[in-house]
C-alpha cells in the first residue's frame, strides 16, 4: 500500500461519501438479515433472532464507525477538526502567535518578493513566439573571445543563403537620430532592422502593421513603426499617428505602426525603421564592405531543429565563408556561435539575483530554526494536555498531525502577512533589478509566485513542526508526563536540542554576514580605484552629429572648432574638450588592431587596442597623466603630421623595454596602412568599468579623424551643473538642428557605474543583518530556556556561596559553546561554498582572513551579550526562591 | 453458540479472511460463518471486527469488492483475493508457522 493510494482513496472518500455510507449501510443489514435467519433456523423467535444478531455484531453504529475509520476518507474530516482546534490554541496565546507569525512573514515575505524577481526576469518565456526557439548570433575573434565582432551586411546575406537550419535571420542595430515633426525636434533611439525581425519575433502590429519585404528594398520609401511606450509618451496614445510623415536625416518617413507593449530587446528602442531607410546602414560603403562589422543577428530555428545542429550549420558556412574570403578576416578567422536568447539577455542578471535568492533562502531557514526552538519550549508547557488526549486514545500518529496541522496553520498565516511585506519589498526590489536587466516590467506577484507562496509556507510549518511535534509524541511514548508545576518537562525538549537548533542558526548567520562582509570590502576596494582619471566637476554633454548633415570630415572639424572655441570661452570653464568617448560613459570605444611599422605581421596574432578621438585639451579635461612625450596638441590639425599617443599598457605591450616615442603605428586594417607617429605616453583610464582593467588605448586627434559621435567634455571651476544651461545655448547657436543628448557629470557616471554592486551589497547586508537579529533572539531564548530549568541548582550553589560571577560564567560557556561550534561549522561551510560569490567580489578573495576573523568575533560579542542578559536574570534571584521552585 | 471466544490479534484475523477467501469469493457474513465451522468453532470472530478488517484489506489491495446476488437473491457485496492478496496470504502463512513452532519450542523445554 502507497500514502500516495491512500490520499487518493481519502480525496476520493470525500466524495462519495454518500454513496458508500449507503453501500455500508446495506451490506450489514444483509450481514444482520443472513445472522438473524440463521438464529431462526436454531429456533429462536424473529425479535429474539434479530437482538442475538444485533449483540454478535457488536452494535451497528459502532462497527459503522470503525469501519469509516478504516477507510480513508477518515482523514480529511480530522484535519478540519484539527484546524478549528489549531484556530482555537492560537486565539488562547495570540502573543505566541503573533511573534510566530510576524517571524515568518518577514522570512516568507523576502522569499516570495525575490521569487517574483527570481521568475519575472531570469525565468519567465520572453513575449515571443515559441520563444525557446529564438537564439542569437555572435562571431568572435579566437584570440579576442570576449568581444562580439558581430556581423556585416555580406556576412548576413551570406548566412542567409548557406544554412538551413533557421526559418530566419533579422538583421538588427539600433542608432540615435534626430526626429523632426513633433512638437520639437527629438532624439529618438531607433532599432534598424531587416523586414523580417517581427515576423522572426513573431510579433504583430496593435495598430497598422510592420514591415513587408518591399520596405526593406533599397531605395524604398522610408516608413517608421513606433514602440508601445514612445507611442504613449510622446503621441499621447493617438491612433491618428498612423500615416503621418515625419522628417528624419532629412527624408521625410511614413508611420505604419505601432507595436503592442511588448518589452523591447536588445534596447529600449523608441522607433522602429527597416535598414533601407537607414543612411548609416545604406550606404554602399556598408553594405559593400565585409569588414564592415557592426550588426548583430537574431534567428529562430527550423521546427524539429536542435541547437546543436544549427551551430554545425553555421561552423560548416562560416568554414566555406573564409576560405573564400580570406582578405577580409584575421588571420586565424573569426567563429560564428549561437546561444539561446533568454540565456543571452539575462545573463548579467543571473548570478546576483541567484545569490540573492538564495540569502533569503537561508534567512527562512534561519527563521524556521528559531520558530521550532519556540515550539519546543511552548510544547513543554503543554504536557497536560498532550497527555490527556494521549489517554483518551489518540494514537501517536494523530497526535503529530495534530501539532504539524498547528505549525503548518501558523505558517500560513504567515505566508499570507508575509505577500503584504513581500509587495512592499517589491518595489524596491524592482528598482534593483532594472540596473541589470530590461525584463522588471514583468515582475509581479501573479499566480505562480502565490502558488510559491502557499508551497513555502507549507514547507516551513513542516520544518518548523516536526521537530518539536516528534519530540512530544516521543515524550509521551516513553510514558513521561509533565508534572502540574509548569515545569518544563521532558516533552520541553532537552537543552541540547535546543542548543544544536541555536547553534544551527549561528552557522548560517555566519554564512550570511561572511558574503555581506566581502561584498562590503568589495565595494570599499572598488569606490577606492584609481581610474586614472579626475571626475571632480566635469560636465559631459553628448553630441552627436547628424549623420546626415555632416557627411564629410571638413563639415564636422568645422563643428568642432566652433563649438570648442566657444565653449572655452565661456566663464568658469577651466578647459574644453570634444572626445568621441569619455570614461564610464557605458557606451566604450571603438577597436581595431595596432600594427608597427617595421614588423612583419603576416600570419601573427594583432594586438588589439580600443581608439577615440579627442581634441588637445582632453587630458586636461579628464585630468589624465602624461607619462612621456606629449599629449595632444593643436598642432596636430588636419593636414599635419599624424600622431597618436598610446595609453601605458598597450605602450609596454607593443615596446616593451624601448622607447615609442618616434616610432610609428597603424591603426585599423585599411590597406595601405595609414602611419601614426607615437608622440606620448599617458597612464591608463578604467573607462569601462571600476573592476575591469584598463586595456588597451590609443588617442587620435579629433581634428585630423573628425569623429561624428562624441561629448563635449568641461572641466568648471565652478559646480560642473551650473554651466549646463549656457553650453545648450552655444550648441543651440552653433546648429539649431543639433539636439543635446545625454548630460551628466562624470562624478554622477563614476557613482552610477557602482550602483549595482552597491545595491547588491546593500541587499545582502540587510539580509544577513536580519538574520543576525533571529539569531540572537533565538539564541537569548535557549540560554533562558536552559537557565529556568536549572534554577533550583542555581539556588543551591548560590547558597552554598558560588558568587554571581562564577554562576554568570557559567552560563555563559555553555551558550558560547554552541556559538563557536556554530561558527566554526558555519567557517567551514563558506569556505566550500565560496567560489559562489567570488564572482561578484572586486579585489577580495572570497577566503578573504580579516572578513571572516570580523564576522567572527563579532557573532561572539553579539552572542555573548544575548547570552548575559538571561544570565544576569537568573543570579538576580534569591537563593530562597530558587530553593523554593521545587 | 459458542460462549469462550479466543481474542483474536488483528493479524491473524487478516490472515484467517485471506485464506477463506483462497477458497473463493464470499460475502462477509460468509466468511464470519466459514471460519466459526472451518475452526469447529473454536474461533469465532467478532463480527464487528470483521468489517473494518474487510475494509482494511481492501484498501490495501489484498482483496477486491463487487456487488453480486447472494444465494437467496439478495444484494450483497462479495469480496475476492487478488495477486497481491495471494502473495500476502503466502507471506503470512509462513510466518505463522514459523511463530507457532518457535513458541512450541519454548513450551516443550522444562
Amino acid at each position: 500500500m502507497s500514502a500516495i493510494r491512500r490520499s487518493l482513496a481519502a480525496v476520493k472518500g470525500l466524495f462519495v461519501r454518500r454513496r458508500l455510507e449507503a453501500e455500508l449501510d446495506e451490506e450489514l443489514r444483509f450481514h444482520l438479515a443472513m445472522e438473524a435467519a440463521e438464529q431462526a433456523r436454531r429456533g429462536a423467535s424473529r425479535e429474539e433472532a434479530q437482538r442475538q444478531a444485533m449483540l454478535k455484531l457488536g452494535g451497528l453504529e459502532a462497527t459503522k464507525e470503525a469501519a469509516r475509520s478504516a477507510r480513508g476518507y477518515r482523514r480529511l474530516e480530522t484535519l478540519g477538526q484539527d484546524v478549528r482546534f489549531a484556530l482555537r490554541l492560537l486565539r488562547r496565546s495570540p502573543g505566541y502567535a503573533a511573534t510566530v507569525v510576524l517571524a515568518l512573514a518577514l522570512g516568507i515575505g523576502a522569499n516570495t518578493a525575490m521569487f517574483s524577481v527570481v521568475r519575472g526576469v531570469l525565468l519567465r518565456e520572453l513575449p515571443y513566439r515559441q520563444p525557446g526557439r529564438l537564439v542569437v548570433l555572435h562571431q568572435r575573434d579566437p584570440r579576442a573571445v570576449t568581444m562580439d565582432q558581430q556581423f556585416s551586411v555580406p556576412d548576413i546575406e551570406d548566412l542567409r543563403r548557406r544554412t538551413r537550419s533557421f526559418s530566419g535571420l533579422a538583421e538588427y542595430h539600433s542608432m540615435w537620430f534626430n526626429l523632426l515633426g513633433g512638437t520639437e525636434p527629438e532624439r529618438v533611439q531607433t532599432g534598424v532592422v531587416s523586414a523580417n525581425f517581427f515576423g522572426v519575433l513573431g510579433t504583430r502590429a496593435l495598430l497598422g502593421r510592420t514591415f513587408s519585404p518591399d520596405d526593406d528594398k533599397p531605395g524604398a520609401p522610408p516608413v517608421l513603426v513606433f514602440s508601445h511606450a514612445y507611442w504613449r509618451r510622446s503621441w499621447g496614445g493617438d491612433p491618428a499617428v498612423i500615416g503621418k510623415t515625419l522628417q528624419m536625416n532629412d527624408h521625410p518617413h511614413r508611420v505604419i505602426g505601432v507595436l503592442p507593449p511588448v518589452p523591447q530587446y536588445p534596447d529600449e528602442n523608441d522607433l522602429w525603421m527597416p535598414t533601407s531607410a537607414c543612411p548609416f546602414r545604406s550606404d554602399p560603403q556598408m553594405t559593400g564592405s565585409r569588414q564592415m562589422r557592426g550588426f548583430s543577428v537574431f534567428g529562430r530555428l527550423q521546427p524539429g531543429v536542435t541547437l546543436a545542429r544549427a551551430r554545425q550549420d553555421l561552423a560548416a558556412a562560416n568554414r566555406a565563408l573564409v576560405a573564400e574570403y580570406a582578405g577580409d578576416y584575421p588571420a586565424g578567422g573569426l567563429r560564428i556561435d549561437a546561444t539561446p536568447m533568454l540565456a543571452e539577455l539575462t545573463a548579467r542578471a543571473r548570478p546576483t539575483l541567484w545569490l540573492l535568492f538564495a540569502t533569503v533562502l537561508l534567512v527562512l531557514l534561519i527563521v524556521c530554526a528559531n520558530v521550532a526552538n519556540l515550539e519546543l519550549a511552548r510544547l513543554g508547557s503543554r504536557g497536560d494536555e498532550i497527555a490527556l488526549r494521549a489517554a483518551l486514545g489518540a494514537g501517536r500518529g494523530r497526535l503529530l498531525r495534530q501539532l504539524l496541522t498547528e505549525s503548518v496553520m501558523l505558517a500560513l498565516l504567515g505566508a499570507a502577512l508575509g505577500i503584504g511585506f513581500a509587495a512592499v519589498l517589491l518595489k524596491a526590489l524592482v528598482a534593483f533589478a532594472s540596473r541589470f536587466t530590461t525584463r522588471t516590467g514583468d515582475i509581479a506577484l501573479d499566480g505562480w509566485v502565490l502558488g510559491f507562496t502557499l508551497a513555502a509556507g507549507i514547507a516551513a510549518g513542516l520544518l518548523f513542526g516536526t521537530l518539536p511535534a516528534v519530540t512530544a509524541s516521543r515524550g509521551l511514548a516513553a510514558g513521561t508526563r509533565a508534572g502540574g508545576s509548569g515545569r518544563p518537562g521532558p516533552a520541553g525538549g532537552s537543552v541540547r536540542l535546543r542548543a544544536v537548533l541555536a547553534g544551527v542558526q549561528v552557522a548560517v548567520s555566519f554564512l550570511l554576514l561572511v558574503s555581506a562582509g566581502l561584498t562590503l570590502r568589495s565595494i570599499w576596494k572598488l569606490q577606492a580605484v584609481d581610474a586614472g582619471f579626475d571626475p571632480q566637476n566635469v560636465l559631459a554633454l553628448t553630441v552627436d552629429l547628424d549623420w546626415a548633415h555632416y557627411k564629410t570630415a571638413g563639415e564636422r572639424r568645422a563643428f568642432h572648432r566652433v563649438l570648442l572655441e566657444k565653449a572655452r570661452a565661456l566663464p568658469g570653464v577651466a578647459a574644453a574638450a570634444y572626445s568621441s568617448s569619455y570614461p564610464l560613459d557605458g557606451i566604450g570605444r571603438g577597436s581595431g588592431s595596432v600594427r608597427v611599422e617595421g614588423r612583419d605581421t603576416a600570419g601573427a596574432n594583432l594586438p588589439q587596442a580600443g581608439f577615440r578621438m579627442a581634441s588637445p585639451d582632453v587630458l586636461r579635461a579628464l585630468g589624465i597623466r602624461i607619462e612621456r612625450g606629449r599629449g595632444l596638441e593643436s598642432g596636430d590639425r588636419d593636414g599635419a603630421p599624424r600622431v597618436a599617443v598610446l595609453g601605458h599598457a598597450l605602450a609596454d605591450q607593443l615596446f616593451g623595454q624601448e622607447d615609442p616615442i618616434g616610432r610609428r603605428i597603424a591603426v585599423g586594417s585599411a590597406q595601405p596602412p595609414v602611419w601614426r607617429t607615437v608622440v606620448g605616453v599617458i597612464a591608463d583610464v578604467r573607462d569601462m568599468a571600476l573592476d575591469q582593467d584598463p586595456g588597451d588605448a590609443v588617442w587620435l586627434p579629433l581634428d585630423q579623424e573628425p569623429a561624428l559621435a562624441g561629448s563635449l567634455l568641461l572641466r568648471s571651476r565652478r559646480p560642473p551643473g551650473q554651466l549646463t544651461a549656457a553650453v545648450r545655448t552655444i550648441i543651440r547657436d552653433v546648429d539649431p538642428r543639433q539636439p543635446v543628448g545625454r548630460v551628466q557629470t562624470l562624478a554622477t557616471a563614476r557613482s552610477a557605474s557602482l550602483a549595482a554592486p552597491r545595491l547588491t551589497t546593500l541587499l545582502l547586508s540587510a539580509f544577513a543583518a536580519l538574520a543576525l537579529a533571529v539569531t540572537v533572539i533565538g539564541l537569548g531564548g535557549v540560554v533562558a530556556f536552559g537557565v529556568a530549568r536549572r534554577t533550583r541548582e542555581i539556588g543551591i550553589r548560590m547558597a552554598l556561596g558560588a558568587s554571581r560571577g562564577a554562576i554568570l560564567a557559567a552560563v555563559l560557556r555553555e551558550g558560547l559553546a554552541a556559538v563557536c561550534i556554530g561558527v566554526a561549522v558555519g567557517a567551514a561551510m563558506a569556505q566550500l561554498l565560496a567560489h559562489v560569490v567570488a564572482q561578484l567580489l572586486f579585489g577580495v578573495p572570497p577566503t578573504d582572513p580579516v572578513t571572516y576573523g570580523v564576522v567572527a568575533v563579532l557573532l561572539v560579542a553579539v552572542a555573548a551579550l544575548a547570552c548575559l542578559l538571561p544570565a544576569r536574570r537568573a543570579t538576580d534571584l534569591q537563593p530562597s526562591l530558587a530553593l523554593r521552585a521545587l | 453458540m459458542a460462549t469462550e471466544s479466543e481474542d483474536l490479534l488483528q493479524g491473524t484475523l487478516d490472515l484467517l479472511i485471506l485464506r477463506t477467501l483462497a477458497l473463493g469469493p464470499q460475502h462477509g457474513w460468509g466468511i464470519a460463518q466459514r471460519i466459526q465451522q472451518v475452526s469447529r468453532d473454536v474461533l469465532s470472530v467478532t463480527q464487528g471486527s470483521l468489517y473494518p478488517a474487510l475494509y482494511r484489506l481492501e484498501e490495501q489491495g489484498a482483496i477486491a469488492a463487487d456487488w453480486g446476488l447472494s444465494d437467496n437473491n439478495r444484494r450483497a457485496k462479495f469480496y475476492r483475493l487478488t495477486r497481491a492478496g495471494k502473495r500476502q496470504l503466502e507471506r503470512e502463512t509462513e510466518s505463522w508457522h514459523r511463530f507457532t513452532a518457535a513458541v512450541g519450542r519454548v513450551l516443550r523445554t522444562e
